[in-house]
């Protein structure tokens, strides 16, 4: 490593530069949503290469253990391709979450994707999966005991009419 | 290095796995653990891992023995406070823990133990 | 226990730091590990390439207490620093033990030889960005493995 003349590593400046970007890029890539106590929602939006999921992984467990979570929604619409990779990644994410006592359900699974995680010829009968996120979040509910009750009475709030006008 | 600790609390034995266990004294508790579980002394355990900084392949294959054994000696089992790094270390190493059960923590832990304990009162 | 034949240390790696264990035993698995850990953690490695290195350290030193001579060997744990790769470490497990004949075989996963199932080469390799094994049937193994800091 180079020193400047003021005894300063020219270097460690650039480095720890590029560790913040880095840190921030993935935090926008890969935000995993607390969406109700207890379950998480993680959208993955592009594509999925190593660095990306061990990222990906890594901030999703940190997650689970400050929230205290039992459940997360991968939600995995946004994935353009999921070829083997692509697949052993999620899957490894998926047992990561849980040995740390999470259960993971799979959301948005294309029919494509369904037959790459069936050529991968693993054991899958342990691997949720629901159509959508919003099904994946009634699972979720049921799991923790929970149930959305409309109330009786009440009609649906109209939109607020935006106040201000230029 | 000292024995792994197994405390009892009413019908669960709850064991604190040391950081850097030696394997003599990872095979006495598994020893120990079964002594405890053939007198029926519990029906569920909690193995917490909390303070365990590497989980290499034999403590992961003991883990599941020690899982499946506790099955046939009719106590349910539960790995708690596996730290983050060391599921992803784990996982890729292929060893995923099939059939063990996983929580967060100790409470959780337990109460998984007494939600399978039901489930097997009424199964 | 057996009393382990001294081996003459590798060379110095010129201003880098460097660290040896001996392993006689059980406990040298152990020491090793955590050596490895200290040294990783002190280049500035995560959590997750912590565990990653300790955990490989504790496959290979397994494999000299379970399969050479009187459970014999040593970890030789070297800071690393190249301009193509950055900062690294490497860590070279060396035993005067059998030998592997077939470390082809030995590589492919679920390989057994001896007592136990064998782990400790896949799973090494699998953790670190590069490993080279080094083995004279009826004389020793030596395997090296590299992790750099991304």
């Amino acid at each position: 490593m180079s020193e400047t003349g003021s005894g300063v590593p020219a270097q460690s400046g650039l480095q720890e530069a590029i560790e913040q970007q880095r840190a921030t890029i993935s935090e926008l890539l890969t935000p995993v949503i607390e969406v109700w106590d207890g379950i998480l929602a993680l959208p993955i939006v592009g594509s999925v290469d190593t660095a990306r999921a061990q990222d990906m992984t890594e901030t999703l467990l940190e997650r689970i253990v400050a929230t205290r979570s039992e459940i997360v929604l991968l939600d995995i619409t946004g994935v353009p391709v999921v070829d083997t990779a692509v697949a052993r990644h999620l899957l490894e994410t998926v047992s990561a979450a849980r040995l740390l006592g999470a259960d993971v359900y799979i959301v948005g699974l294309s029919s494509r994707t369904a037959m790459t995680l069936v050529q991968l010829g693993i054991d899958l009968s342990h691997i949720t999966t629901r159509a959508t996120l919003a099904k994946g979040l009634a699972l979720a509910f049921s799991r923790l005991g929970l149930a959305v009750i409309p109330q009786l009475g009440n009609t649906r709030h109209p939109v607020s009419p935006d106040r201000e006008t230029p | 290095m000292a024995r792994v600790p197994i405390i009892r609390l009413g019908d669960v034995l709850i064991a604190t796995v040391q950081d850097e266990l030696y394997d003599h004294d990872a095979l006495q508790f598994q020893e120990d653990l079964g002594q405890l579980l053939e007198r029926g002394v519990a029906h569920g355990v909690v193995l917490d891992f909390s303070t365990v900084a590497t989980v290499d392949s034999f403590l992961a294959r003991l883990i599941g023995a020690i899982a499946a054994a506790s099955q046939l000696l009719r106590a349910a089992m539960v790995v708690v406070g596996l730290q983050p790094a060391v599921a992803v270390t784990l996982v890729e190493l292929g060893l995923t823990l099939p059939g063990v059960h996983t929580a967060l923590n100790a409470e959780k832990g337990l109460a998984l133990l007494a939600h399978l304990r039901r489930d097997e009162r009424v199964g | 226990m057996p009393t382990c034949v001294a081996m003459s240390a590798l060379a110095e790696a010129g201003g880098s730091r460097q660290w040896r264990v001996d392993v006689a035993g059980e406990e040298g698995i152990v020491a090793a590990r955590q050596q490895a850990r200290e040294a990783a953690k002190g280049l500035g490695f995560g959590a997750v390439d912590q565990s990653r290195i300790a955990t490989a350290v504790s496959e290979l030193a397994r494999n000299v207490v379970r399969y050479a001579t009187g459970s014999c060997g040593d970890v030789q744990i070297t800071e690393l620093a190249s301009p193509e790769n950055g900062i690294g470490l490497e860590i070279v497990v060396r035993d005067a033990g059998p030998g592997i004949a077939n470390v082809e075989q030995a590589l492919r996963d679920g390989f057994t030889s001896g007592q136990g199932l064998g782990m400790g080469l896949p799973g090494a390799r699998r953790l670190m960005d590069q490993m080279t094994i080094d083995s004279v049937p009826g004389r020793g193994t030596t395997v090296t493995i590299r992790k750099w800091r991304h």
